[in-house]
């Protein structure tokens, strides 16, 4: 009876999400200045879709992800997740929240605790939100979430090291699922995997969307899980948001320079096509000192002279949009 | 004639189980001037052998069997300090972490001017001046005063663009380069592959490249051999590997990636893990997870079936395609 307006109010909603970390100097750990690690990004995602944060290391692409589930407290912003502001929330109804909210790590090694059992590690998160009513029926339950990512439920007494890593990320997801999210947030969830197992989760995570309805905020620098996987795509720069799109339009019709320089970037597969042009110049600025005006002028190839004095905003383009003035809209 | 010819090379480890090879009787040859790439996921051997030509297989590693000749010399036969002039002088080597083989307490422009007095009788002068131009040749900005800076001040393309500097300052006749790229940015990688492509073209030194990543692979490869579990698959040029892939498991893995499918279209997987090298099937090391896998494959490994005169294939499967039609 609320599917109806379930599906006209998105999922998630961050709006002008800025977390700015401290740079502290002296005995007195006096504050000089801000990291400006995420610097007003927004971001909606609609039930059962794929949205997708491309970026290099250092964009913030990470500290977004973490400062929407408040693991790191923002700055400033709005958080909305169906329909109500996390950032507002106190912490016991935080963690009620959180509960819908589930995050997969990149690296299952370091993110599954080594001393306990794929039982335990299944479950922790069942016993904290009170889910299943004894020792038993949550047993039951890792079983049955173990079954569903495709692990051995006979495996349920092992430790993480008795796992291939492809298998060490399924328990990472069933970790995940255990509580009965509706969002999860992947982060590089894919990126340490071989070819091969990478091909396996994305399976798998494909057929955990269509079967449970899943939303996921895929945070990743691989352009070729992007184009795969997501609906649409962010990319971030420098701690914004520099080209939001549809992932076919964004793929191809590029319109900021960085989102083109990125996918010149990357290499082909197709022996016919060498293909890859190092558009984009020089090293990523440090974060602690941006650029003036347009954060991607000093490595931008279309740059002119408004860029490095005046920030461009967010202009919109029908349905997409690009922090570009060459995409300015009068 | 080749540059570099590997033949039956087989390097071990030992486990609970006795020594057990994790290179398994490799054979590949590189000729002047040419870009191999050895690709492979984890475990398959690519970055062992790499090591073992250049014979520094960390201990307990051993290498027990073959022939690595270049020069008309069989590099496994040579004495240490002689193994340690062909080293930096003929045969240089890249890392994926430049982090590591950067001594971090040294000025990074003191430690490419050592590797030049390493190899050669010339003044410090004459080798700070060559290590700036080699500075401004792999496109270190504002190279003077880099020469001057600490690792730990340089971001993670330019700290590559000092080892590529360090590894062509003796201008070898081959630069093996294990994952050059893998620790980078995309758009660094873009930089750094075509900074490779352009030193090729300029030194003529042959490289040897080791990396997981096919797309890598596409953009700088002349020629392919594909490892799985400590042996050569499949080899051929670029085109024959990528574009006409004859293994199941070079098939397999082509099909398994997201660039090459379309959204909604199920991946292919390849089902199970790379077995450990204790575990490893006495025939062909692939028939555990091969969708054609037959009568022999466990037990017989495969030899090789020649498809072009620069394309083969070791595969029971691909053999018996061939016997079986009429050509």
């Amino acid at each position: 009876m609320t599917s109806e307006r379930e599906s006209s109010v998105p999922l998630l909603e961050v709006e002008d999400l800025r977390v700015w970390f401290p740079i502290k100097r002296g005995i007195l750990r006096k504050t000089i200045g801000y990291v400006r690690a995420v610097d007003g990004v927004a971001l909606t995602i609609s039930a059962g879709k794929t949205l997708a944060l491309v970026g290099e290391s250092g964009c913030g692409k990470t500290t977004v992800g973490r400062a929407i589930l408040r693991l790191l407290e923002p700055t400033e912003g709005v958080v909305r997740f169906q329909g109500q502001n996390l950032l507002e929330l106190d912490p016991p109804r935080l963690r009620a929240a959180r509960r819908n909210i589930q995050m997969v790590f990149q690296d299952p090694m370091t993110s599954l605790d080594p001393r306990m059992r794929v039982r335990d590690i299944v479950a922790e998160g069942m016993e904290s939100f009170g889910i299943g009513a004894n020792d038993s029926e949550r047993t039951e339950r890792v079983a049955a979430v173990l079954r569903r990512v495709k692990l051995d439920p006979e495996h349920l007494w092992r430790f993480p090291h008795e796992f291939s890593g492809g298998q060490r990320q399924r328990i990472g997801i069933a970790r995940a699922l255990a509580v009965e999210p509706k969002l999860l947030i992947c982060d590089e969830a894919v990126s340490a995997l071989d070819v091969s197992i990478q091909a396996q989760i994305l399976n798998l995570l494909g057929d955990l969307q269509s079967e449970l309805g899943l939303s996921y905020l895929f945070i990743t620098h691989d352009l070729s899980v992007v184009r795969y996987l997501a609906e649409s795509v962010s990319v971030m720069y420098l701690g914004q948001i520099v080209e939001h799109a549809a992932t076919e339009a964004l793929f191809s019709d590029p319109q900021h320079p960085y989102t083109q320089g990125l996918l010149a970037a990357v290499p082909s597969i197709d022996p016919a096509h060498r293909s890859i042009r190092a558009g984009v110049l020089g090293d990523v600025p440090s974060p602690a000192h941006p650029p003036s005006g347009c954060r991607f002028h000093t490595r931008c190839p279309k740059v002119f002279d408004r860029c490095p004095r005046e920030a461009p905003p967010l202009f919109e383009l029908g349905g997409r949009s690009s922090r570009c003035f060459l995409n300015e809209t009068t | 004639m080749a540059l570099l010819e590997v033949r039956e090379l087989t390097t071990s480890f030992p486990s609970e189980r006795g020594r057990v090879p994790v290179v398994d009787g490799v054979s590949f040859e590189i000729r002047a001037g040419e870009v191999l790439a050895l690709v492979g996921e984890s475990g398959s051997g690519k970055s062992v052998s790499a090591f073992s030509v250049m014979r520094l297989v960390p201990k307990p590693g051993h290498v027990d069997r073959g022939k690595v000749v270049f020069g008309g010399r069989d590099l496994l036969t040579l004495s240490v300090p002689e193994m340690r002039a062909v080293r930096g002088h003929s045969i240089s080597m890249i890392f994926q972490e430049p982090m590591t083989c950067l001594n971090p307490v040294l000025r990074v422009g003191d430690q490419v001017v050592e590797a030049i007095q390493l190899h050669e009788p010339v003044s410090r002068a004459a080798a700070r001046a060559r290590t700036l131009e080699l500075f401004k040749k792999v496109g270190i900005p504002d190279p003077q005063e880099r020469l001057d800076a600490y690792p730990h001040q340089l971001s993670g393309g330019l700290k590559q663009r000092v080892m590529i500097a360090m590894a062509l300052s003796a201008q070898p006749k081959l630069l093996i380069a294990d994952e050059p790229t893998t620790a980078l940015d995309v758009t660094i990688q873009a930089q750094i592959l075509e900074l490779l492509r352009e030193l090729q073209r300029d030194f003529g030194s042959a490289i040897l490249l080791i990396t997981h990543d096919l797309g890598v692979v596409n953009e700088l490869a002349d020629r392919i051999a594909v490892m799985y579990a400590g042996a050569i698959a499949e080899q051929g040029t670029r085109e024959e590997v990528l574009g006409a892939p004859s293994h199941p498991y070079t098939q397999g893995l082509l099909r398994a990636m997201p660039a090459l499918v379309k959204r909604g279209e199920r991946l292919n997987e390849i089902p199970g893990v790379v077995p450990r090298p204790s575990d490893w099937p006495k025939g062909c090391h692939f028939c555990t997870r091969c969708p054609r896998a037959f009568e022999p494959c466990p037990d017989i490994t495969p030899s090789e079936t020649v498809l072009s005169p620069t394309h083969s294939v070791y595969c029971h499967a691909v053999a018996r395609d061939l016997k079986g039609s009429p050509s």
